[in-house]
């Protein structure tokens, strides 16, 4: 394979690793760390790591797909980019590159309310299957007003994002100066200056075609540059935030809603009771509670109790093929994931996402072929060897499936 | 050794596995996971590691897997290979994609001392092709077939990626360069390699399926077709006389349905880690196999063992024979045939030596008593056995 098709990232550990060394400290660290002692990051990986699956042999797999359903829509795989507020830190314009990769493979992608490059602009340059993230607003009639753009926009589908009442402790981030708001720090500058590339193409061309990095979706008397003293945070997420909110909400969005960021099949049931389409199990990466499970060990619970006529969708941790098949053994609909798609975008632009995406595509195909999967509907838990008990079991899954 | 003498992405070929190496990783773990018991006074004068496989007397539990890169390590690496296994007294399996021919493999090793081939087949695309082959193969006087069928897709080795090591084989410039850093290969290898045979070809290749190397056409689709189903392996059982086996399953299902077929038997395999990154080790899995299937039926397993004390272990946990490609390999890189040798030898004094140990004097007495606190995936001893050890 000639390097220009590659970028010479043959998984999402390369990128990772491109995106390292393109990127000062601080913003890597942000993107790449986790809360606390990043025992949920760990975590996160080992729980799909663990998991053993067995092949079969001499099933014809030739027209073997990865496609699936969601919301209507056919997508090229059950993969969807995750909302992440800093594509445009790691790349100029990198929420619309983003996009675009995510269009050009056919999956989905959600535009984040952080965003560095506003929605509309997001919608009319990526295109594709776009959905968008939402912080609440503390102010109800903001809200509404906001509401009303995302909707106007286009929108379909809103994930309004519900775990983060409180600050996660991110310390690397303090380590690093990299705080919000964000201060040029001493220690700041000087990781700065020892990546003149990012310098140069990144920062510096922000500042003179859009001027200071700013959060662009913020209605215009809260826009706030990243680096403003006075945190915007406080117009956001709130710690009196509560279901009667999400029904606020609910009332006025005719879309599909989920919200994401939960982990308890208690808090899916609510979701479910309050109309809402579906839910995004979530432990933010491992950013925000630091001895969270993995998404993927309560997603089979989840599953059981609420049942097949409700999105279930889980995030954090997916960095193969693999992943995403062993997430739909174990009950998700769909598997969502950030950092992939920002290490492409921090290596390459564009082009760097593609290759994230592309990675993960080429490695399913290849895991359900191995398995002797034609459907992502054939996935289940029949994959498994020996699971450990937060695996849905196989004669579970076949009782149900007979009832 | 073989490090030390082989190019970079040479070595690494041989040596590593698909993605993140979890399953390469877990295939020793597996084995050293479990520990044993030794038993002390028993009369083990006596004893002997030989046993029979499809009515043929072996010096040991053990078969050299089919690889098809011996031709890399060592000047005719292949006979090597198979001499070094009738020397012991063990059986040998010729690869499809081998850079000899297999005519030249069995005319020089079958009839040499206690030769016992075996022959390893990929399915081609083309059925004429693929069934014309199976008649050579016959014709050839090979007795024992292994149809591999965990090869419908390319498996994901990044490492071969990197080293610019990959089929078909393209000399980059980096492998050009990890080539002329080793001249002792160079001599060693690649230019009698030259002198005699021309360039590297998949020499059991019709001339249909251009076979060099370094031929541009992938030939991933022809070989090893992600269509190939039972129904071909019915077409090769009609067809075979002799003894039929499935290598590079995982499933007791697949086992269940190769027995259904008619088959003799199956060999367990992950591939050496090379092919599904999460898949469990052959050895975790034998034992599920082992109580699906009749007692006639063999089970083999391969990947992973580099002592005689996991022999025995796969055989406590009802494996019929064990086999293994990377230690006779890297001995062939090492020192050629009695490289090969020396890894047999170091196998079978190890085996040797535990069930000494173990208080045992036949293969037939090797059982999952020999087990201390073993993991949930091993079997219960059954109590006969534990009445007898008490």
């Amino acid at each position: 394979m000639a390097k220009k098709n590659n970028l010479g990232a043959y998984n999402i550990e390369d990128l990772r690793l491109m995106a390292k060394k393109r990127l000062p400290r601080g913003i890597f660290g942000f993107i790449d760390g986790g809360a606390e002692d990043h025992i949920g990051v760990a975590n996160n990986r080992e729980a799909y790591r663990q998991l053993k699956i067995k092949n079969r042999v001499l099933i014809d797999v030739s027209k073997r797909s990865t496609k699936t359903k969601i919301f209507g829509k056919e997508i090229a795989m059950p993969f969807g980019i995750s909302p992440t507020g800093s594509a445009g830190i790691a790349w100029y314009g990198g929420e619309v590159g983003l996009a675009q990769a995510a269009a050009k493979m056919n999956v989905p992608c959600t535009v984040a309310t952080n965003a560095l490059t506003s929605m509309e602009d997001i919608w009319e340059k990526g295109g594709g299957n776009l959905w968008f993230q939402l912080y609440m607003w503390a102010d109800k009639e903001k809200s509404m007003t906001f509401m009303d753009r995302v909707k106007a926009t286009g929108f379909e589908t809103l994930i309004v994002t519900v775990d983060g009442p409180v600050h996660s402790n991110r310390e690397y981030n303090y380590k690093n100066g990299f705080a919000s708001p964000l201060k040029y720090s001493a220690t700041m500058l000087a990781q700065i200056m020892s990546k003149p590339g990012w310098l140069i193409k990144v920062l510096a061309q922000h500042y003179l075609r859009q001027g200071a990095m700013k959060k662009e979706n913020y209605p215009p008397e809260l826009a706030r540059k990243i680096t403003d003293k006075e945190s915007s945070d406080k117009h956001v997420k709130s710690d009196s935030q509560n279901w009667d909110d999400i029904k606020f909400i609910r009332d006025m969005w005719p879309g599909n809603m989920l919200i994401k960021g939960l982990q308890s099949k208690e808090d899916a049931v609510l979701a479910k009771k309050n109309g809402l389409d579906g839910v995004v199990l979530s432990n933010h990466g491992g950013r925000y509670v630091d001895c969270a499970p993995a998404p993927l060990q309560v997603v089979a619970e989840t599953r059981a109790a609420v049942g097949d006529d409700f999105t279930v969708i889980i995030d954090s941790g997916a960095r193969r093929g693999s992943d995403l098949v062993k997430a739909i053994a174990c009950g998700a609909d769909m598997v969502m994931s950030g950092r992939p798609t920002l290490f492409g975008t921090a290596a390459a632009g564009m082009p760097g996402a593609y290759r994230a995406l592309e990675i993960f595509h080429v490695e399913m195909d290849r895991v359900m072929a191995q398995l002797g999967l034609n459907t992502v509907d054939e996935i289940g838990p029949q994959i498994f060897w020996n699971p450990p008990e937060w695996v849905p079991q196989v004669e579970q899954a076949l009782r149900a499936a007979a009832e | 050794m073989a490090k030390a003498r082989l190019p970079r992405g040479i070595f690494e070929y041989v040596d590593l596995g698909a993605e993140d190496y979890i399953a390469l990783h877990n295939n020793r773990d597996a084995y050293r996971s479990l520990k044993i018991k030794n038993r002390v006074l028993v009369d083990v004068s006596k004893r002997s590691t030989a046993t029979e496989i499809f009515g043929h007397t072996i010096a040991m539990p053990y078969g050299i897997s089919p690889t098809a890169s011996a031709g890399l390590m060592s000047e005719g690496g292949e006979v090597g290979l198979a001499k070094a296994a009738a020397r012991m007294g063990i059986p040998c399996t010729a690869a499809t994609s081998a850079l000899t021919p297999m005519e030249e493999i069995y005319a020089k090793a079958a009839k040499y001392k206690d030769g016992n081939l075996w022959f390893q087949l990929y399915m081609w695309v083309d059925q004429e092709l693929r069934l014309k082959f199976v008649e050579r193969i016959k014709a050839t006087g090979f007795e024992t077939l292994l149809v591999t069928v965990d090869g419908s897709v390319g498996a994901n080795r990044e490492h071969n990626n990197r080293n610019g090591y990959s089929m078909p084989l393209k000399y980059t410039p980096k492998l050009i360069a990890q080539v002329l850093a080793n001249p002792g290969w160079c001599a060693r290898v690649l230019a009698p390699q030259f002198l005699k045979r021309g360039s590297f070809r998949k020499a059991n290749y019709p001339a249909e399926l251009n076979s060099k190397l370094s031929a541009l056409e992938l030939d991933h689709a022809h070989t090893k077709p992600d269509s190939q189903s039972w129904d071909d392996i019915k077409r090769i059982r009609d067809l075979w006389p002799g003894n039929l086996l499935v290598k590079g399953l995982q499933n007791v299902e697949d086992a269940v349905i190769a027995e259904q077929n008619g088959l003799q038997g199956v060999v367990l395999s992950n591939h050496g880690g090379r092919y599904l990154d999460n898949a469990p080790s052959p050895l975790q899995v034998l034992p599920e196999v082992r109580k699906a299937v009749g007692n006639d039926f063999k089970v083999i397993l391969d990947s992973g063992p580099r002592r005689g004390s996991d022999i025995v272990k796969a055989i406590a946990l009802g494996a019929d024979m064990v086999m293994s490609g990377r230690p006779t390999l890297y001995g062939s890189a090492a020192a050629g045939e009695a490289g090969s040798y020396r890894a047999l030898e170091i196998f079978q004094t190890e085996m040797d030596r535990v069930m000494a140990q173990l208080g045992l004097n036949t293969v037939d007495e090797i059982g999952p008593q020999i087990f201390w606190n073993p993991p949930d995936w091993v079997p219960k001893p059954p109590p006969k056995l534990t009445r007898a050890a008490e």
